[in-house]
C-alpha cells in the first residue's frame, strides 16, 4: 500500500554548512542517507597550471590561496619541497621560527573549525570566543609579515625577515592565555548533551577504511591510526620536539573533535619548547639571485592542519617548475564522505562535513 | 546499517551521582557560567568607520613609492627588478636615458591595484638604499565606483590617494 521512493537533493553549492562551495547530491530514504556524492570544482582556479607559468618566488603567493584557513603550511610545504630539490640547508633559527609559525596556524586553523563545526549543530556561542582567540593568533602573524590571511610569510631558503622584538614575549603571553580560554570551550562541548548527541556515533570511519581512502590528519587520527607525518618523516627539524599525537577509538565525529582537541594543547606545548630553545643566528640561507633547482623531482609532505599536504615538483633547471603538483589533503578526506554518512540521517551530513573540516579552496585548488 | 548510531550510543549513567547529574543539568550549567564569565569581559570589537585598529609596523597595505629623504626626488632608479617579481603583472614602468648622467629616470610608473595581491614580493629586490623605493604602505582603504581608479599613477603612489567622497 505505502511505498517509500528514494529522492535525490542537492545539498550546496550555496549552502551555510558547506563551508565553501561545496555540492554534495544526496539520496535519501526519508531522512536517511543512501548515499551522497560531492561534485567539486566550483571553485577550480588551475593553479597547478598557473604554477607552470611563474618563476619559483612568484609560486609562494600562489600556496597562499590554495587553503587559506593555513596558508602558512602551505608556504612551508612549498618552501620545503623547492629547498629539497635545491639541496639547501635553511638556518636553524629560521626552523624554529617556521615551526612555531606552522603550529601556531595550526592553533588558528582548528579554532575557526571549532566555531564553524560547533555553529553548525547549533552551538553558537563557541564561534565567537574561538574567532576571539584565533584573532590574537592573526595579530601575531601580522606582526611578524604584514598579512592576516594571506601570509606569503616565508622565502625559499629561509625567512625574509627575524622576527621583530618582543614577538616571541607575546606569543608566550598568548601560550599562557589559550590554556584556560581551551577550557572554556570544552566547558561549553565537551560534556554538553546535545553535543555528545549531536556527534558520538555519527559518521563512523572504521580505521581500515580510513587508510583505505587514503585519509589523513585528524580525520584519519580520529579512526585511530596513528599516523602524523611531523613524527613519520620529520621536517624543518621537527625531530627535535616531544609531542604526542593523539588517536580516537570510536572513529566518529566525536573522536575526531577530541583529536583536534589535543592537538592543539600539543601544538602550545611545541610551541613552548621552539622558544625555550630557540637558536641565534640567520634566518636566511645562501640562495642564488636567480632560483634554478637542478633537473629532476621531487616530493615533500607537511603535516597541515587538514592533514598530509604534499607538494611534488618537477624541474627542468629553468626558472618555472616543469610540473607542480599539489596533494591537498581535503580533497582526499572528502572523497570518505560518502561512506561516512550512509545510514545516517540528514542532519547528520552536516556534522560529518564539519568534522572531515574541509577548505573549498583546498579541495578545487 | 542505521543501527551503528544506536550501537555508539553513550552509555547510560549508572549510580546516584551520575543520576543528579543528569537531573539537574550539570552540563548545562558549567556551559551558561562560561557565558556569564564572558559578559563582564571588556570588548574587543571596535566600530569600524569611526575607530580602526592599531596596524603593526610590518602591516602590508597597498604598494607605494616613496621620495628620496634628502633631496625630495622620487628615490626610484628605474631599475624594472619590481616590475619584473612580480606575480601578477600589475607594475607597468616606462623609463628613460637620464640627459646629462648616466643611469636612467622613470616616465611614468603604474600600479594597477585590482591585480595586487599585496604579496611584498615587489619590495625584496628594490635596490634603493638605505630605504626601498617601493614599500608596502598602511593604506588600505581603497574602495572606488570607477575601475580606473585603480590604476595608481606615479602621483598617487608618491603622495598617497586622495581621500575619497563616498556619498556621490
Ligand atoms: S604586492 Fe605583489 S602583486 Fe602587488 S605590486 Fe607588489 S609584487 Fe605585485
Ligand atoms: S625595484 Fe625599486 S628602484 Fe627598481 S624600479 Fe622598482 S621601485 Fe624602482
Amino acid at each position: 500500500m505505502f511505498r517509500t521512493e528514494e529522492m535525490d537533493i542537492n545539498m550546496g553549492p550555496q549552502h551555510p554548512s558547506t563551508h565553501g562551495v561545496l555540492r554534495l547530491k544526496l539520496t535519501l530514504d526519508g531522512e536517511e542517507i543512501v548515499d551522497v556524492r560531492p561534485i567539486i570544482g566550483y571553485l577550480h582556479r588551475g593553479v597547478e597550471k598557473l604554477c607552470e607559468h611563474r618563476t619559483y618566488p612568484m609560486i609562494e603567493p600562489l600556496t597562499d590561496r590554495l587553503d587559506y584557513v593555513a596558508a602558512i603550511s602551505e608556504n612551508l610545504g612549498y618552501c620545503g619541497a623547492v629547498e629539497k630539490l635545491m639541496g639547501l640547508q635553511v638556518p636553524p633559527r629560521a626552523q624554529y621560527i617556521r615551526v612555531i609559525l606552522a603550529e601556531l596556524q595550526r592553533i588558528a586553523s582548528h579554532l575557526l573549525w571549532l566555531g564553524t563545526h560547533a555553529l553548525d549543530l547549533g552551538a553558537m556561542t563557541v564561534y565567537f570566543y574561538t574567532f576571539r582567540e584565533r584573532e590574537l593568533i592573526l595579530d601575531l602573524f601580522e606582526q611578524f609579515c604584514g598579512a592576516r590571511l594571506t601570509y606569503n610569510s616565508m622565502r625559499i631558503g629561509g625567512l625574509l625577515e627575524d622576527v621583530p622584538a618582543g614577538w616571541t614575549d607575546r606569543v608566550r603571553h598568548f601560550l599562557g592565555l589559550f590554556p584556560s580560554r581551551q577550557k572554556e570551550y570544552e566547558d561549553l562541548l565537551t560534556v554538553n548533551r546535545i553535543w555528545l548527541g549531536r556527534t558520538r556515533g555519527v559518521g563512523i570511519l572504521k580505521a581500515d577504511d580510513a587508510v583505505a581512502m587514503g585519509a589523513s590528519g585528524p580525520t584519519l587520527r580520529g579512526s585511530g591510526v596513528d599516523y602524523d607525518v611531523r613524527r613519520a618523516q620529520p621536517y624543518s627539524s621537527y625531530e627535535q620536539f616531544e609531542f604526542d599525537v593523539p588517536t580516537g577509538t570510536n572513529c566518529d565525529t566525536y573522536d575526531r573533535y577530541l583529536v583536534r582537541m589535543e592537538e592543539m594543547r600539543q601544538s602550545c606545548r611545541i610551541i613552548r619548547q621552539a622558544l625555550d630553545r630557540l637558536p641565534e643566528g640567520e634566518v636566511r640561507a645562501k640562495v642564488p639571485k636567480y632560483i634554478k633547482p637542478p633537473v629532476g623531482e621531487v616530493y615533500h609532505v607537511v603535516e597541515s592542519p587538514r592533514g598530509e599536504q604534499g607538494f611534488y615538483l618537477v624541474s627542468k633547471g629553468g626558472e618555472m617548475p616543469y610540473r607542480m603538483r599539489f596533494r591537498s589533503p581535503s580533497f582526499v578526506n572528502l572523497q570518505a564522505l560518502p561512506m561516512m554518512c550512509r545510514g545516517q540521517l540528514i542532519a547528520d551530513v552536516v556534522a560529518v562535513i564539519g568534522s572531515i573540516d574541509i577548505v573549498l579552496g583546498d579541495v578545487d585548488r | 546499517m542505521s543501527d551503528t548510531r544506536a550501537h555508539a550510543a553513550p552509555a547510560l549513567p549508572s549510580g546516584l551521582k551520575d543520576f543528579l547529574k543528569t537531573v539537574l543539568l550539570l552540563e548545562l550549567w558549567v556551559g551558561l557560567w562560561v557565558t556569564l564569565k564572558n559578559q563582564f569581559r571588556p570588548h574587543i570589537t571596535v566600530e569600524y568607520p569611526k575607530e580602526t585598529v592599531e596596524l603593526s609596523p610590518r602591516f602590508r597595505g597597498v604598494p607605494r613609492l616613496r621620495y628620496h629623504p634628502d633631496n625630495g626626488e622620487e628615490l626610484c632608479i628605474a631599475c624594472h627588478l619590481c616590475e619584473t617579481v612580480c606575480p601578477d603583472d600589475c607594475i607597468h614602468i616606462v623609463s628613460e636615458k637620464k640627459p646629462e648622467g648616466k643611469g636612467k629616470r622613470l616616465v611614468s610608473f603604474e600600479i594597477n591595484y585590482e591585480r595586487c595581491c599585496f604579496c611584498g614580493l615587489c619590495v625584496d629586490p628594490c635596490p634603493t638604499k638605505p630605504l626601498t623605493a617601493i614599500y608596502m604602505s598602511h593604506d588600505y582603504e581603497m574602495a572606488d565606483y570607477k575601475r580606473e581608479g585603480f590604476v595608481a599613477p606615479l602621483k598617487t603612489l608618491l603622495d598617497g590617494m586622495d581621500p575619497k567622497d563616498y556619498k556621490e
